[in-house]
């Protein structure tokens, strides 16, 4: 007899547990359909961005860009006002992936955060100008990791796996490949957001689908397109302290100040981890080229490919996260590395002369 | 036209037979209608192969097995566990349900049947098979249970999957929020409607073995309905789909060339895995099953049988076969233990797909990851964990396999659990039972280069206080070169007796046994002659 009532305790149980869960999706459907719904607080760089570029719904949509650039613009379908919307959010993802401008951090972002480890990666970083980067006369820049122009480019087989990948692939891979995160499903609500806005900029800067631009992707450094000396882990340290570490910090962790990340990590707990594309040993030619063309911030172009290739392999070679695919061991190993690092680095350091101004070690993290 | 020729030779045999033929029938059809949603299950979301092969595998696999396996119960076809083996092992290398991915899992599945070959022909690669211990293989079901609970949660809530893999928690944390944000609310109710009336009608005894059935039909039903006042295109419930073009062989080739090779080479420890997994399986649900029913199978004839299946199989479309324990528990249940019907079960199933195929299509894909969840949950078994529990040494080991199973891969967890098990025994081993009483020191173990250093110590410490030391030989079991050049040596220095309290002939059987347990059992039976000489082992 008490058996009986067990088992049928344990049935009820398990449809409570169940009726529960569909309680629970039904109000998080609900919830996510009133954010769909409502307006967006724009951050102040979409703000300006999306004004620049004349976002409104309408009938149609003529391009303010493309009209001061060539003196007349095409006539194209214009954007409902929901479009406009997932625009919108689009941008903000790109522009503060965290959310800092957010009322909501987590699901005014669709919880962009969620898929992220580390709380320093914003997708602005490095597709930096919210996907969008131009010099001050307007023009696109070569190697800018525009969105716009991946966009433009529909399907690309991976070099790597050889798979045939959508847009909406390449976006998802990102997730991992430039952060130490987990991939979103294909059908979600950031996937899409995102895919809309890089829509939209591709059809602002009147760019062809189908067509390869300059501004896709990386302008990246093989070995070959250097002095041939190698890639040396001494002279990447040197040139790393000289030119970067008084906005990326010592050990490369990373600046934040008041809760806002000033500069972001390239190791440590905070950084890409070591399956992703930006990571030397997997990939040695794209970190390099990102550097050339990007840092350090304000004097772009300013480094040989040599010293790109220098710093890069300088930078992989500080400890960071393990991939998700190398497994618990491995994991825990790095963990370990970066946890006893840097202070062991700092005592080190601390022994001989300190090349570092004390101010950007208090920034440190 | 079915029965086996031997019916067929005399009418009136046929005849007299056919009472107990329409049993068996009656229990092939039974077996049929359960194997169908698992195997195109299997196949489609832990696989990631089209459906038939999950069916051809029901097919010919079962065929394959009961015609070479002697036991009654034994009813082979599709598993979850090497279902999703495969799933996990080829990932990483193809795209699901792409002409490679597809030659792979052939390739796969023959490299395994070569493997358990190999474990039919080196009799002592068969043995290991029974050093493999209960926890171990407990801890991995479970493992595999949760694993595939955490794996249908996805399609559960009419998501896409994402093909990297991760590990199975975050991707499981990660696919039930996203099923609470963005699933397909349709396809969850179809999912749920499914697994309710499945966990509802299994309370009910008589009806238990009809579950997954009724589970099914209801989750299509409700499925239908809402295509018939929504519309397909608006759920946008992804179903079975036809099944139209599955004839009666469909030959196929598995995997093998210069291009591919590297992929293969990676794919052995997969193939190992897969092997492993399957004998296991075989091997202990057998043993099982044939001792609920008082019977008894060399396991070897059924390692033998698994290995031919498997290196058939991938010519024909198939997934790998090996025992089903939940199959072969309803088997029992039924209370007919017949080859035949489990010959006719997989008859019947030619006969339903050939036939039924366009009632088959329909089945939403959200049910059938119901049922895999269901089975899932049904594989953890509190009943068969707790005795692991009671013995820290087991806890130990089942837990690190169950764990290995999560956050390494089932490859791992067979590693881990054994070499922590085998580790285990050699450390009792290496612990004799030494007792000192008055001035003889009792030896209760074995005496070998192991356990030597914890002899010698007591020893050492003994002879400082007492003379004249008896050594007492009698439930010693064995003593290997190295534990009989320190006897000697220590008799010659030490004034010291051995004793042995056995009789000689006893003595020289006990020094050819190589554990105690059976020696103790020779003991008892001191006055019989001794069995096992004739057995043919
Ligand atoms: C650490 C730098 C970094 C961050 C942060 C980053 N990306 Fe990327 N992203 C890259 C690089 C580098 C590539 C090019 C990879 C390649 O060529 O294989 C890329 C490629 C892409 C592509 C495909 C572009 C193409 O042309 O194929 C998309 C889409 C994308 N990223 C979206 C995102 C989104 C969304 C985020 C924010 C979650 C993000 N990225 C964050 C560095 C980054
Ligand atoms: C003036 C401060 C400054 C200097 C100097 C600087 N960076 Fe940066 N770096 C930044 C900021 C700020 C970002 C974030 C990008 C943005 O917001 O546009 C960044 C982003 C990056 C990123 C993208 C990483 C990510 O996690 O998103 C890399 C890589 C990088 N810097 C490398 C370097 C290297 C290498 C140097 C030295 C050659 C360097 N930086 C020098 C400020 C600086």
């Amino acid at each position: 007899m008490s058996a009986q009532i067990a088992k049928l305790a344990r049935v009820l149980v398990l449809l409570v547990v169940l009726g529960g869960l569909y309680v629970l999706a039904i109000h998080k459907h609900e919830q996510r359909e009133t954010l769909r719904r409502a307006d967006v607080a724009l951050t102040p760089g979409c703000a300006d961005k999306l004004a620049r570029y004349g976002l409104v719904a309408g009938e149609h949509y003529q391009s303010p860009y493309v009209l001061a650039k060539d003196g007349v613009a095409a006539k194209l379908r214009g954007y409902t006002q929901p479009d406009v919307r997932a625009i919108q959010r689009g941008c903000n993802i790109i522009d503060d992936t965290q959310g800092h401008f957010a009322r909501d951090t987590g699901l005014e972002r669709w919880n962009s955060k969620r898929f992220i480890r580390g709380s320093h990666t914003s997708c602005d970083h490095c597709h930096q100008g919210i996907g969008d980067k131009q010099d001050a006369e307007g023009n696109r820049l070569k190697g800018s990791l525009s969105l716009a122009a991946s966009w433009a480019m529909a399907d690309m087989y991976d070099r790597f796996t050889g798979l045939l990948l959508p847009y909406e692939l390449r976006q998802m891979q990102c997730y991992i490949n430039s952060s130490n995160g987990y991939k979103p499903n294909i059908s979600d609500d950031l996937i899409r957001d995102v895919t809309a806005y890089s829509r939209f900029l591709s059809a602002a800067l009147d760019l062809k689908i189908g067509n390869h631009y300059d501004e896709q992707g990386v302008d990246e450094i093989a070995a070959s397109a250097t002095v041939k000396q190698g890639d040396d882990y001494i002279r990447g340290e040197a040139l790393y302290k000289d030119k970067c570490q008084s906005c990326h910090g010592r050990q490369a962790v990373g600046t934040v100040a008041d809760g806002r990340v000033i500069a972001p990590a390239l190791a440590g707990p905070n950084a890409w981890n070591m399956q992703s594309r930006n990571y030397f040993y997997y990939v040695s030619t794209i970190l390099p080229g990102f550097i050339c063309r990007n840092m350090p911030l304000g004097q772009e172009n300013t480094l040989s490919n040599q010293e790109c290739r220098d710093i890069a392999y300088y930078i992989s070679n500080l400890p960071r996260p393990a991939g998700d695919r190398q497994g618990p061991l491995i994991a825990l190993q790095n963990q370990f590395l970066m946890a006893v690092m840097p202070p062991l680095m700092r005592l080190t350091e601390s022994q001989t002369k300190d090349p570092a101004p004390a101010q950007h070690a208090a920034g440190a993290r | 036209m079915r029965l086996p020729a031997l019916a067929l030779k005399d009418k009136a045999a046929v005849a007299q037979y056919w009472p107990q033929l329409q049993g068996h029938l009656a229990l092939g059809l039974t077996l049929a209608l359960v194997t169908l949603p698992q195997a195109v299950a299997f196949s489609v979301t832990l696989a990631g192969v089209p459906p038939h092969f999950g069916i051809y595998a029901a097919i010919w696999g079962v065929l394959f097995c009961s015609l070479l396996n002697p036991s009654r119960v034994f009813h082979g076809g599709p598993n979850t566990a090497m279902s999703a083996t495969i799933g996990v092992t080829l990932l990483p290398l193809a795209p699901p349900f792409g002409a490679e991915y597809m030659g792979y899992a052939l390739t796969l599945g023959l490299v395994a049947g070569l493997i358990q070959m190999a474990f039919y022909l080196v009799r002592p690669l068969g043995r290991m098979l029974d050093l493999i211990s209960e926890p171990v293989i407990n801890g991995m079901i479970c493992g595999i249970g949760l694993f595939l609970i955490f794996k249908s949660i996805t399609t559960f809530g009419g998501l896409p999957l994402n093909t990297e893999v991760e590990w199975p928690v975050w991707i499981a944390w990660q696919s039930l929020l996203a099923v609470l944000e963005i699933g397909n609310m349709q396809a969850i109710q179809v999912g749920l409607i499914t697994l309710i009336a499945c966990v509802v009608v299994q309370q009910f005894a008589r009806l238990r073995k009809w579950a997954i059935l009724i589970g099914i039909v209801a989750g299509t039903l409700y499925s239908e309905y809402l295509s018939a006042t929504v519309g397909l295109e608006n759920t946008l419930i992804e179903q079975i789909g036809n099944l139209a073009s599955i004839g009666l062989v469909y030959p196929s080739l598995p995997l093998f060339n210069q291009e591919a090779m590297p992929d293969v080479i990676a794919l052995v420890p997969g193939a190992v895995t897969l092997a492993l997994l399957g004998l296991f399986q075989t091997v202990a649900a057998m043993r099982r099953m044939n001792r609920k029913v008082g019977g008894y199978t060399d396991s070897r004839k059924a390692i033998f049988s698994d290995a031919v299946s498997n290196c058939l199989l991938p010519f024909l479309s198939s997934l790998p076969t090996c025992a089903s324990f939940n199959r072969m528990w309803l088997v029992n249940q039924l209370g007919i233990h017949s080859r035949i019907a489990i010959a006719s079960s997989a008859l019947w199933l030619l006969v339903l797909v050939l036939f039924l195929a366009p009632l088959i299509a329909v089945i939403p894909m959200p049910a059938m990851a119901a049922i895999i969840m269901l089975l899932g949950a049904n594989m953890i078994q509190w009943e068969d964990i707790k005795p692991h529990f009671k013995d820290r040494r087991e806890a130990v080991v089942f837990t690190a396999s169950f764990l290995a199973v999560l956050l390494l891969d089932l490859f791992s967890a067979v590693l881990v659990g054994s070499v922590l098990a085998i580790a285990y025994s050699k450390w009792a081993q290496a612990h004799p039972n030494i007792s000192l009483r008055g001035n003889v020191l009792k030896l209760r173990g074995n005496l070998y280069y192991g356990s030597l250093p914890v002899v010698e110590s007591t020893f050492h410490g003994a002879i400082a206080r007492t003379r004249d030391l008896i050594i007492d030989f009698s439930d010693c079991y064995y003593i290997d070169q190295e534990g009989i050049r320190w006897l000697a040596a220590t008799k010659t220095k030490h004034k010291i007796t051995f004793t042995d309290r056995r009789s000689g002939s006893e003595r020289r059987q006990g020094e050819r046994r190589v554990t105690g347990a059976r020696k103790r059992i020779a003991g008892r039976r001191r006055d019989r002659p001794d069995r096992r000489q004739r057995s043919e082992f």
